[in-house]
């Protein structure tokens, strides 16, 4: 199963502390040989300042080898370089943990500023010293340490380029120290950073040095998913907001473009809220599960895997029989995968209410022992499984169980047109107040927007 | 010298080696100096008296006139002529007996070893020599006759035994028509022709001759003495005229000593040339051929740049306005002149050809050495001319008839220029000047990028045995497109917008044609060049809808007809196709075009070998259209919603099509998929399959044996759908088992396409496993429930055009005029009904929002620009 293994496609797109996890993973699971595994963590971990992990590291793969002496030498300026930056920065920190400056800190990053200079002689460099000393300490390993220093920078300073590098900083941290609730936090406050940050949209006519922060956009935007899918597949609510993050329109178009192979995960997200999808929730969840076949069947020429086509064959072709068969394939795939393993069960379980879901609206009367074996179970168990359905889904008033035939009945009565009309006409009036807002927030002139109204109208 | 007899009545342009012979002979012998100066006046006066449409004298006092008042250029020329015409003129009173006579005999001479070599060629049947070697002799006769001796005796005969033989060979010919080559049989003809005209010429001295050979031969000896006398005076006259000539002749008698002169002389030629250029009465042939002669002997490499570089230029002039384009031997010449140039250039660093450069003087010799910073720096443009020579071959070839063999030879030289567009390239590359090479690599893709894979292979093939290589060449076993992607993806970083816009739609072409439709269609849709292409050039406004057409097209050919549908309905929808295309000039129904608008029309269509065929395209569009649209007529019921065409004009045709009381067999395109669309209509899908691959324009389709099989599929998963849709009211039940049969699919394909249409709630249905039969369980509904779901339907619809209106002002804003005329647009791409959701308001990735509404612009592309008679064809 090593050809669906996506451990070699998200590396490029994670911090180079961010893939020890990953490795570990791999090194668990046997799709590769151990050997190649530890091999790729030392070089992954010579880079590092981490030197005593590098070392052992070392001696794992070449336990008759000595260590290289510039290990040595390397943990020598670590630490010496490590007592430098925490001078510089103690003398800042010492100041922001006064209680009394913390207290007359307020919104204005350049008040802050000047006040810190006026009463404690602290400058901007001083500042930067706290950038310095928490990317020195990520760099050794020691998460939580950065991320406070981090943080504190963050509250300071007002370089937008430095801002933003503490913000990918802390959240490494957060998700490395594994505090999730923070790293959630973190995460949309980065996404809005990187969001607000809107390039000019790149025009025909424009020059060619425009195109480069869209680019630069797009960038982060892919980082940024990779990195997301270590809060979202960790966090209690994580795998809702992933759709909800993931299926808006701008990150949608980034999966699309740069990173098709995410759609796996956006597949097994949706799978997996399905169970709350009778709760309330935004329509985009709601209706995940037909988006993202679309876009599977948009994006299929570039990535598919057992996941993806499983929800195909499911929804595009509905071949209940590929579908199984993708089931189990997709069972192995996500058992594998770092981020999906936990959910294995979770997921099967919900697949397999899908596929039940879907052959129930389509058939009128159904062979239990067949629909048990579409299923993967027994005969047995697959009769408890239907019952339980039955019992949980809204067809429980319309499907019973015909024992002495082993069949299930199940008579849909029609959707009363009535209702049709109200689910159509449902939501309307919220669009056209949000249509509103939209009009007067944009700054042109009312006699404009007059002018394009009738025109709209004709076009009926 | 022989050049000015040649001025005066030859018109055929090779034979420079026979002239650097008789340079050489001048050279040889001091006393023919004599003549020279004289004799050309004196052709000039035979000709000038022997043209029939004579405005020339007037043109001369003109032109004296004109001289007398510029001051500048006149003075010392006049000089010039004046002392060297005394001069000649006291020569040629004591040396003409001798220096005529030894000429004569030298002249004989080569006259002899012409004639030998005819007899050779014609021993071996070889026209074009004979044409060649005839070419040859007739222009030394001329000479002959210009120094007023009498026609040879060997020259009469020569011609008429050349007409015998000619008989013989003619009817030879008739014979085995096959056996002769094209330029064998060409020459042969040519030679006929020429005979035919000379032995009218000399009707009197072939009768003679024939009558009496030896008599006349002795006529000729004696009258050859006598003869030298007259010629003598004859000099006389003729430098009186002289006198009189005008300014262009003036440049002729310079050219003609320019032999052995010195370097300054070739600058002063160029100067006078240079300053005639484009005025009224110069004559430009005589131009050209001065220039040539200035080629030949300059030497310097400054030197012959600037003659080649005014020699391209009064190539590029020679043609009057009246003419369409300019003839294929003077573009073959110039073409080469300009990889002479290139050439030049390249080898040698220390000479460049600039557009812009400070002032020299054109006078005087340069070399690297003497140039501050070691190169020459010379005024001029190697692209304007690779430029040119692209524009005037693209000219030749839309006003060549393209179904004629002058078309096809036509296309042959393309191979060349496309390698003097890589030399240039070339060029380029090495002296790094980013602008020009910019526009030499879009021109170079634009001869490439809509070409089959073995066409680019042929022309690439010509690249990689010239001595100057560009960068990026396709050695045999690359792909096309590893080389379209250099080229473009250096377009792509250059700071042309309008090259960056090309590549882009090329590149996407590409993809296109060698079915890449996905990777095609990103690229369309992620350069936003839908939202922007209306405010771009017309011509790349075509472009843009050929890569739309051919988009449309391979998704055909990869089996996506949804998409292709939605593609290349927006086209379709105009009516306009050939005009959109570029392919052929729209005749307007209400107005009349002004000459001048026709002629902009007539000068962007494309060339006939780059046509998309419409008939082909049509037919692609019909048969999606039918398959996309007979289950959707087939599963609406009211009359209320089938006014929602999908495709209005496949709805017009279907009607007629009802219409018609007595339907004959098929002859059409048209008629085929029409009755296949009745025949789908009424179940019957093998009688539909048949009529569709019928069809025999499919033939010019790639792989059209995939493309119909691929048609037949369709046709049974349609043909069911249709089925269904159709006879579901009157069924009950329905066994899968029967339908898999009735449309030989497998049942497994059955299931599933029922599945589909029950889930997406168009057939309101349900299966009976155990039965294996489909269930139809219908609502009748009455006409009020039918009207608010027609009412909810519309609300919605207003709101989502209200949405998308305001998408539009917010999204985008530049300069697009017609924003609510955009919204219409959008509201048919049937893609954009899908996918039309708020969310897309915001759009910031590189992809965008717009993935719907794809070519939703289209229309407007040349809408917008021409006739603004769109709103109309709507």
């Amino acid at each position: 199963m090593a050809e669906y293994d996506l451990t070699k496609t998200i590396i490029p797109h994670c911090d180079r502390h961010l893939v020890f996890p990953l490795l570990a993973h791999l090194a668990e699971s046997d799709l590769f040989p151990v050997e190649q595994v530890q091999t790729a963590q030392y070089e992954l971990a010579k880079e590092t300042n981490m030197v005593d992990y590098a070392v052992s590291l070392f001696e794992q793969t070449h336990p008759d080898e000595h260590v290289p002496p510039e290990f040595a030498d390397k943990r020598e300026k670590a630490v010496s370089t490590n007592e430098q930056l925490q001078q510089e920065a103690q003398a800042v920190l010492d100041v922001i943990e006064n209680p009394e400056v913390a207290q007359s800190l307020r919104q204005d990053k350049n008040q802050n500023l000047q006040f810190l200079r006026d009463h404690y002689n602290v400058t901007l460099e001083h500042i930067t010293a706290l950038y310095n000393f928490g990317k020195f300490q990520y760099s050794y390993g020691n998460y939580s340490g950065a991320a406070d220093y981090l943080y504190h920078f963050r509250v300071l300073s007002t370089d937008p380029d430095l801002t933003i590098s503490s913000h990918w900083g802390k959240l490494a941290c957060d998700i490395l120290t594994g505090k999730w609730d923070v790293a959630l936090e973190e995460l949309n406050s980065l996404r809005e950073a990187i969001d607000s940050r809107a390039p000019s949209h790149p025009q025909f006519a424009a020059p060619s040095s425009t195109a480069d922060p869209a680019l630069a956009q797009l960038h982060s935007r892919t980082w940024l998913l990779h990195w997301s899918l270590f809060v979202y597949f960790n966090h209690p609510q994580g795998r809702t907001l992933l759709l909800e993050t993931f299926l808006s329109p701008t990150y949608l178009n980034t999966i699309q473009t740069s990173s098709p192979w995410i759609l796996r995960y956006l597949a097994t997200a949706a799978v997996l809220s399905r169970k709350s999808a009778s709760g309330a929730l935004s329509s985009r969840v709601r209706h995940s599960i037909r988006e993202i076949v679309k876009v599977i069947q948009m994006e299929e020429y570039q990535y598919q895997d057992p996941v993806t086509q499983f929800l195909k064959e499911l929804y595009v072709d509905f071949d209940f029989e590929a579908a199984q068969k993708e089931l189990s394939k997709a069972e192995v795939v996500v058992s594998n995968d770092f981020f999906l393993g936990d959910f294995r069960d979770d997921f099967m379980d919900n697949a397999r209410y899908l596929i039940s879901e879907a052959y129930c609206r389509i058939h009128q009367r159904i062979d239990i022992g067949d629909l048990s074996e579409r299923l993967n179970l027994s005969r047995d168990e697959g009769e408890k499984w239907i019952v339980n359905l039955i019992r949980e889904t809204r067809m429980g008033a319309d499907a019973k169980i015909d024992l002495e035939k082993n069949v299930i009945e199940i008579h849909r009565p029609p959707l009363p047109i009535y209702q049709s009309v109200i689910e159509k006409t449902r939501g309307l009036a919220f669009r056209t107040q949000a249509l509103g807002a939209a009009m007067s927030r944009t700054q042109q002139p009312p006699g404009v927007q007059d002018a394009a109204q009738p025109a709209v109208v004709e076009a009926q | 010298m022989s050049r000015f007899f040649r001025a005066a009545g030859d018109s055929d342009s090779d034979s420079s080696s026979s002239e650097e012979e008789e340079l050489m002979s001048s050279d040889d012998e001091a006393p023919k100096q004599a003549a020279p100066a004289a004799k050309p006046a004196m052709s000039r006066f035979l000709k000038s008296a022997g043209d029939s449409d004579s405005d020339e004298s007037s043109d001369e006092e003109e032109s004296e006139m004109s001289s007398d008042e510029e001051e500048q250029p006149k003075p010392k020329p006049k000089l010039g002529r004046f002392v060297h015409g005394a001069s000649s003129e006291d020569e040629s009173d004591e040396d003409v007996k001798r220096v005529v006579k030894s000429a004569r005999d030298k002249r004989l001479d080569e006259m002899e070893a012409t004639g030998k070599s005819m007899d050779n060629a014609l021993k071996i049947n070889d026209w074009v020599a004979i044409s060649t070697e005839f070419d040859k002799l007739a222009r030394m006769v001329q000479r002959q006759q210009n120094v007023s001796e009498p026609v040879p005796p060997f020259y009469i005969r020569t011609l008429v035994n050349l007409e015998n033989s000619l008989n013989v060979a003619v009817a030879k010919d008739k014979e085995s028509k096959k056996k002769m080559n094209a330029s064998n049989a060409r020459a042969l003809t040519a030679v006929k022709q020429k005979v035919k005209k000379l032995l009218k010429e000399f009707e009197k001295e072939v009768k003679r001759f024939q009558e009496d050979p030896e008599a006349f031969e002795r006529e000729y000896q004696t009258t050859v003495q006598p003869e030298v006398a007259p010629a003598a005076t004859k000099v006389k006259k003729a430098k009186k005229a002289e006198e009189d000539e005008d300014e262009d002749f003036m440049t002729v008698g310079k050219g003609g000593k320019a032999v052995h002169y010195t370097p300054e002389s070739i600058f002063k030629h160029l100067q006078v040339v240079q300053e005639a250029r484009g005025k009224k009465n110069t004559d430009r042939t005589e131009q050209i051929r001065i220039l040539e002669k200035l080629l030949e002997v300059s030497v310097t490499s400054y030197q012959r740049i600037r003659v080649l570089l005014a020699l391209i230029a009064s190539r590029f002039d020679y043609n009057s306005s009246v003419a369409t384009h300019m003839s294929a031997e003077l573009w073959t010449s110039a073409q080469k002149e300009v990889d002479q140039l290139i050439s030049i250039v390249a080898t040698d660093s220390g000479y460049s050809i600039q557009e812009i450069t400070e002032d020299y003087d054109d006078l005087a010799e340069r070399a690297p050495a003497t140039e501050s910073d070691g190169v020459v720096r010379i005024r001029g443009s190697v692209i304007s001319f690779v430029d040119r020579l692209d524009d005037e071959f693209t000219k030749s070839l839309q006003n060549i008839d393209p179904h004629g063999t002058e078309y096809v030879d036509r296309l042959k030289d393309e191979k060349e220029l496309y390698s003097t567009i890589c030399r240039a390239q070339a060029l380029y590359e090495k002296t790094k000047q980013e602008d020009p090479l910019a526009r030499v690599i879009m021109r170079r893709l634009e001869h490439i990028y809509s070409k089959p894979d073995p066409v680019v292979l042929a022309l690439e093939a010509t690249v990689a045995t010239s001595d100057l290589k560009p960068s990026a060449i396709l050695s045999a076993d690359d792909k096309t497109s590893s080389l379209i992607h250099s080229l473009c993806v250096h377009l792509y970083k250059s700071g042309n917008s309008l090259l960056r816009t090309r590549a882009m739609l090329s590149h996407i072409y590409h993809f296109a044609l060698h079915n890449d439709f996905h990777t095609a269609r990103d690229m369309l849709l992620m350069s936003h060049l839908q939202d922007s292409i209306g405010n771009a050039d017309v011509a790349t406004q075509i472009l843009y809808n050929r890569t739309v057409v051919q988009l449309g097209l391979s998704a055909f050919r990869c089996g996506l007809i949804k998409e292709s549908q939605a593609t290349l309905h927006e086209i379709f929808a105009t009516q306009r196709v050939k005009e959109l295309l570029a392919q052929g000039v729209h005749q307007q129904r209400y107005q009349v075009l002004s000459p001048e608008q026709e002629k902009v029309e007539r000068q962007r269509q494309l060339p006939f070998h780059m046509h998309i065929n419409t008939e082909l395209l049509e037919a692609a569009f019909l048969v999606s259209t039918m398959l996309v649209e007979i289950p959707v007529l087939a599963s609406i019921e009211s009359e209320e919603q089938k006014r929602k065409a999908i495709s209005k004009p496949f709805r017009r045709l279907l009607d007629f099509a009802d219409r018609q009381v007595f339907t004959g067999p098929p002859e059409s395109t048209r008629d085929h998929i029409m009755q296949a669309s009745k025949a789908l209509q009424d179940g019957e899908w093998e009688k539909c399959r048949d009529l569709i691959q019928s069809i025999k324009i499919w033939s010019l389709m790639p792989e059209c044996a995939a493309v119909k099989e691929m048609l037949a599929k369709r046709i049974q998963e349609e043909g069911l759908r249709t089925y269904l849709f159709t006879y579901a009211p009157h069924y009950r039940t329905l066994s899968l088992t029967l339908l898999a049969k009735t449309f030989s699919l497998p049942l497994r394909a059955v299931t599933s396409l029922v599945s589909k249409m029950i889930w997406s709630e168009e057939l309101q249905a349900a299966l009976d496993q155990s039965a294996g039969v489909v269930v139809f369980n219908r609502v009748e509904l009455t006409r009020t429930q039918q009207l608010a779901q027609t009412l909810a339907d519309k609300v919605n619809a207003l709101v989502e055009q209200n949405e998308k209106a305001l998408d539009q002002k917010l999204g985008v804003s530049s300069g697009w005029g017609e924003r609510a005329d955009g919204g219409k647009g959008d509201k048919r791409g049937e893609q954009t009904q899908e996918r039309s959701r708020r969310g897309d308001r915001s759009r910031g990735g590189a992809r965008g929002g717009a993935r719907g509404g794809r070519g939703a612009r289209f229309a407007q592309g040349l809408g917008s620009q021409m006739a603004g008679n769109t709103q109309r064809n709507r």
